[in-house]
């Protein structure tokens, strides 16, 4: 493969520190006034400098008009399911779809149990994100009329009612890395959304997409199922040779490349001023979509000849 | 039987979400019933329907002034963790500033946890982490904060049966909501759309209730005594439902003249303080809202009692302060050691402090309410714009701090002559922001997180200063609040004088409320950052002062060097802003000063002034007190070039900086303004751990400088003053502190004595 034929998205990472909520709102309303797709927030609810990032999500959406919204990613372990799967529903009704649904099976166990959360091996962490999968989409699943019971190793449902059902197909986006939680994006997710400053090569890359196709097509599902998404860091100045440090063009060829060879169609851009996100979506955005489209198009009449 | 807690009448509505409609028509409701004047909305939880939460804080920012409660999802498999509900329930009241009130459901036995958890999560100003070992939560060392942006209150739902719930409430809530013994059962629209409560025995329902009202409050009032609290901290509110007809049907059923008359008794004589009435329907939202509401409020008449302050903010208040005597109109706004906001201003940011008292003024009158206030008050006074002073003592331990940060507008005055005007709580990365558009720039300092009010009184040396002058020099007027409260404004003609001493040694005269300046045209600047090797330190000091004195004036720079480490090249920083958008100017003015060192890292952009002044807001959590020395040098000559390397080799200081001025700051009178040293083409700092140790280090350069610049310098002895100011400025200072502030209430920061110590 890879290339696997997305539409291109485009977003921002935004701190979401409680020291100036307002400046917080206001950078997602830039996002949107530069043309992004997609503006997200990191989610570690034991983090005391941070605001709660479902308030924060639900306050941004209803401050927006446009531009969709996701976790980056949500922290499973402290956001029980059920609850889960009933708030992003409600987002997406009242933003009008506008909601996607970054999930993490959680990293940092000290500070989660120190919240009086429930510490899990890595493992159990990844088997744990599968079962919560199958409850969200289970209580998505409005038109089901049977009551909904799961009875699994780590969340119970007790005949809660289902509902209510999102306004569009919610994507579930995992940030994942090791082959485990790989194979469970390849099987359940419609996403994966892994972070650059954790990502060592290319190959690795390569790799990652080779699990996630293989775990997709053994599950029943084509790969092009799942998107792939890329959170990256970059400088905007005069560049050298080093992955996005240099002018937009630069970064346009860097992502396009990325793309069309690594099959990434989203990448969301960790920045916390607006003049960056600007150029992001001003310049950056339309050159990677415009050098795709091109080869895209020389791809398809060479393949026809 | 009368009872009066003291608390106005407030009320509000529930909402609740109906299968199959629009998402957006609940959160409408929600915004109609702000227009029609609810204090209150909350949204009832429905299984199935839409996440409560979510709502809340999507109406939230749907709306402006109504506050806004919900329950949180406190039970069983949907609960969330309390952690988790604190920080939300924070997190929501610091987007809407201060608009959230919480309420808890009393049904089963983790409630008290729950509360105690909450509060523990928002108790920001404790530095320990949050452990709590209980029978249903247990943390075991969570990070605390953010603390709400008010005091949240806290509520708790009880049936007037369910004594549990009622005596957590008397210990630990902020109010009780009774609510039907139904609680959340199904509720039945009847043929006009109105919702009726099913449980005619629940509260309020009718006649005979009162019994279980008394009943109730008593166990509140006995368990809140119990706890030393005041009975009266404790809100009352119901829950209720009720229809309009034509004639008189029954309790809450009838004219609204009958809900009156149902209602009156509950408020006289059960002390309720706030309703909420169930409904969706906009006909009985409006009918309530515009015949009952006014009516109550009128046969209640006015509230002469102020709230009973809570027994923990009590418990917080230091000795020497008369809190009740705080004006009215300060005390919505101040900030004692037991609020919520506390740990957000208690210290600045290289400065620990614990105020008894924080002031925060929102106009000139509340700033003149403030000193009247606090001259009366036997406690230390300190004054605070952005809270960077590092010689500005802007907190203290136990005494009253005037926060000026609610006075923060920045306004164009006059698009011809360039003219601004700025209040003193804006902080200089907003004032950087707000004139960019324009294609103008102040010079300030060199980091935008500093506050307007304690740079602009001093001095101001910044990326600008050369070719700018120092910010004072750009001032053209202020109005001032005086040690009496009285307001003044004061510029070349009118208090002249004043006007005079305020730049350079305002703080000691009276409080700036607003400044006015004339800005410049500045459009994008070349910043660089150039990282050097400085081992041979006195020859770098010497080489890049004699390049800065023969600089252009569209160039300034600075240089930071820390603490050598052994074994190890030393390394210094310089930071340079040339103001000129061409790379090749830029280049050129750069070139110079990189060849004083051999050069081992470099970054230059073009960038707007803003960007270099761009800062996000930061809480301050200072501690200790910061060691300072600093002095204005006209030159960098050799031998003070050689004794601040030798002084940089003792590793007593971890961060020395020195800052070009000279320029157009040179070029006005040193007796023009209360700022002496204008042939200084150097300010130099450093920062140290011991204060012994640096100042006997620092006494040995003196000779080699010529007065200092104050904002750095947190050296207490009397010479201090004499440095910066000296004699005939110092002279003509007393006479000014003689006429404006004789009693001296105005001391906290360089202070000028009104007579000769």
């Amino acid at each position: 493969m890879p290339d696997y034929g997305h539409d291109l998205i485009f977003g921002s990472f935004i701190i979401p520190a409680n020291a100036a909520p307002h400046e917080v709102v206001a950078l997602a309303q830039e996002s949107e006034a530069a043309g992004l797709d997609l503006a997200t927030f990191q989610d570690h609810p034991y983090q005391s400098a941070f605001l709660d990032t479902w308030t924060l999500l639900s306050y941004v959406a209803a401050r927006t008009e446009r531009i969709r919204l996701s976790g980056n990613v949500i922290n499973l372990p402290l956001r029980p399911p059920a609850v889960l799967a009933r708030a992003a529903a409600s987002l997406d009704l009242l933003s009008g779809g506008r909601f996607e649904l970054g999930l993490g099976a959680g990293g940092f166990w000290d500070a989660i149990e120190a919240m009086g959360g429930r510490r899990l091996t890595p493992g159990q962490a990844v088997d744990a994100l599968g079962e919560a999968i199958d409850i969200i989409r289970g209580i998505w699943d409005a038109g089901e009329r049977s009551r909904f019971r799961v009875d699994g190793t780590y969340y119970r449902v007790e005949g809660a009612k289902r509902g209510p059902a999102p306004a569009h197909d919610i994507g579930i986006w995992l940030g994942a890395y090791k082959p485990k939680m790989l194979r469970l994006t390849g099987a359940k997710a419609d996403g994966w959304l892994p972070s650059l400053p954790y990502i060592q090569s290319l190959d690795e890359i390569a790799e990652a997409n080779a699990t996630i196709d293989a775990a997709a097509v053994e599950a029943g599902r084509e790969p092009a199922a799942i998107r792939r998404l890329f959170n990256v860091t970059g400088r905007f100045g005069q560049g050298g040779d080093r992955f996005l440090d240099g002018p937009p063009e630069q970064w346009a060829e860097q992502l396009a490349a990325l793309t069309l060879e690594y099959g990434f169609s989203g990448y969301i851009l960790m920045a916390d001023d607006a003049a960056t996100i600007r150029t992001f979506g001003e310049q950056v955005a339309p050159g990677v979509r415009e050098l795709v489209a091109r080869e895209r198009a020389a791809r398809v009449s060479g393949a026809g000849r | 039987m009368s009872v009066e807690h003291g608390h106005p009448l407030r009320f509000g509505v529930l909402l609740t979400p109906r299968d199959g409609e629009r998402a957006g028509a609940l959160a409408e409701r929600a915004r109609m019933s702000e227009e029609l004047g609810y204090d209150l909305v909350s949204f009832r939880d429905v299984p199935g329907g839409l996440d409560p939460w979510t709502l809340l804080s999507w109406a939230a920012a749907r709306t402006a002034r109504v506050r806004l409660t919900t329950h949180a999802r406190a039970h069983g498999a949907g609960a969330d963790h309390p952690a988790v509900t604190a920080r939300a329930a924070a997190s929501l009241d610091l987007l809407t500033d201060g608009r959230v009130e919480l309420v808890l459901d009393g049904a089963d036995g983790t409630l008290s946890e729950t509360v105690d958890v909450i509060r523990g999560v928002w108790a920001a100003a404790e530095r320990s982490p949050l452990r709590f070992d209980g029978e249903h939560h247990r943390l075991t060392g969570a990070e605390r904060g953010p603390a709400p942006a008010h005091n949240l209150p806290l509520w708790i739902t009880a049936t007037t049966g369910g004594a549990q719930a009622l005596r957590v409430a008397g210990r630990k809530a902020d109010g009780v909501l009774l609510v039907p013994a139904t609680g959340d059962a199904p509720l039945a629209p009847d043929p006009g759309g109105v919702l009726l409560a099913p449980d005619p025995g629940g509260v309020p329902a009718g006649p005979g209730t009162g019994d279980g009202l008394a009943r109730a409050a008593a166990l509140i009032d006995e368990a809140a005594t119990a706890a030393g609290r005041d009975p009266r901290e404790i809100r009352r509110a119901a829950r209720i439902t009720g229809r309009f007809t034509p004639e008189s049907e029954g309790f809450l059923t009838g004219p609204p003249r009958r809900w009156a008359d149902d209602l009156l008794p509950l408020i006289r004589d059960h002390g309720l303080s706030t309703f909420i009435l169930a409904t969706d329907d906009p006909g009985t939202l409006r009918r309530f809202a515009v015949e009952v509401v006014p009516a109550l409020r009128a046969a209640r008449g006015e509230v002469a009692e102020r709230t009973p302050a809570s027994l923990f903010v009590r418990r917080h208040r230091r000795e020497g302060i008369d809190y009740d005597a705080v004006p009215a109109a300060l005390a919505g706004t101040a900030i004692e050691p037991g609020d919520a906001g506390f740990a957000r201003v208690r210290s600045t940011y290289m400065r620990g402090g614990s105020p008894g008292l924080v002031l925060r003024p929102g106009t000139p009158e509340e700033v003149g309410q403030a000193v009247r206030f606090a001259r009366t008050q036997p406690v230390k006074l300190s004054v605070r714009s952005g809270g960077h002073g590092i010689s500005g003592r802007s907190t203290n331990h136990g005494g009253i701090v005037i926060d000026l940060s609610r006075l923060h507008a920045i306004e164009i005055l006059d698009k011809a002559a360039r003219r601004v005007r700025v209040e003193p709580g804006a902080r200089w990365s907003d004032v950087a922001a707000a004139l960019a558009p324009h294609g103008w720039a102040l010079s300030s300092g060199d980091y935008g997180g500093v506050g307007v009010g304690g740079l602009a009184t001093a001095g101001g040396i910044g990326w600008l200063v050369r070719q700018h002058g120092l910010t004072i020099d750009r001032l053209r007027a202020v109005d001032l609040v005086l040690a009496d409260g009285t307001r003044v404004r004061a510029d070349e003609t009118e208090h002249a004088e004043l006007f005079w001493g305020v730049r350079g040694a305002g703080a000691n005269f009276g409080i700036v409320t607003s400044f006015e300046f004339e800005v410049d045209e500045v459009g994008d600047v070349g910043f660089a950052q150039l990282v050097l090797d400085v081992t041979d330190t006195a020859g770098f000091l010497e080489r890049w002062g004699a390049a800065m004195e023969a600089a252009p004036r569209d160039l300034t720079s600075s240089v930071i060097i820390g603490r050598p480490s052994p074994g190890r090249p030393l390394i210094g920083q310089i930071m340079a802003v040339v103001n000129s958008g061409d790379a090749r100017t830029i280049i050129d003015r750069l070139q110079p000063i990189a060849a004083t060192a051999p050069l081992l890292d470099h970054s230059i952009q073009v960038q707007p002034y803003a960007s270099v002044m761009h800062v996000p807001h930061r809480p301050h959590d200072g501690q200790g007190e910061p060691v300072t020395r600093a002095a204005l040098a006209d030159h960098l000559t050799p031998e003070l070039a050689a004794a601040a390397g030798r002084l940089i080799g003792t590793g007593l200081t971890y961060f020395f900086q020195v800052r070009a001025v000279g320029g157009v700051a040179s070029d006005v009178p040193p007796d023009a303004t209360a700022y002496a040293g204008r042939s200084a083409n150097f300010s130099l700092v450093a920062f140290g751990s011991s204060r012994r140790g640096l100042d006997a280090a620092w006494d040995e350069l003196l000779p080699h400088f010529n007065g200092t610049y104050i904002n750095f310098e947190t050296d207490l002895r009397p010479e201090r003053v004499h440095d910066a100011y000296p004699g005939p400025t110092l002279r003509r200072l007393r006479a000014l502190k003689r006429r404006y502030d004789p009693d001296n209430v105005f001391r906290d920061n360089f202070n000028i004595t009104p007579s000769d110590p």
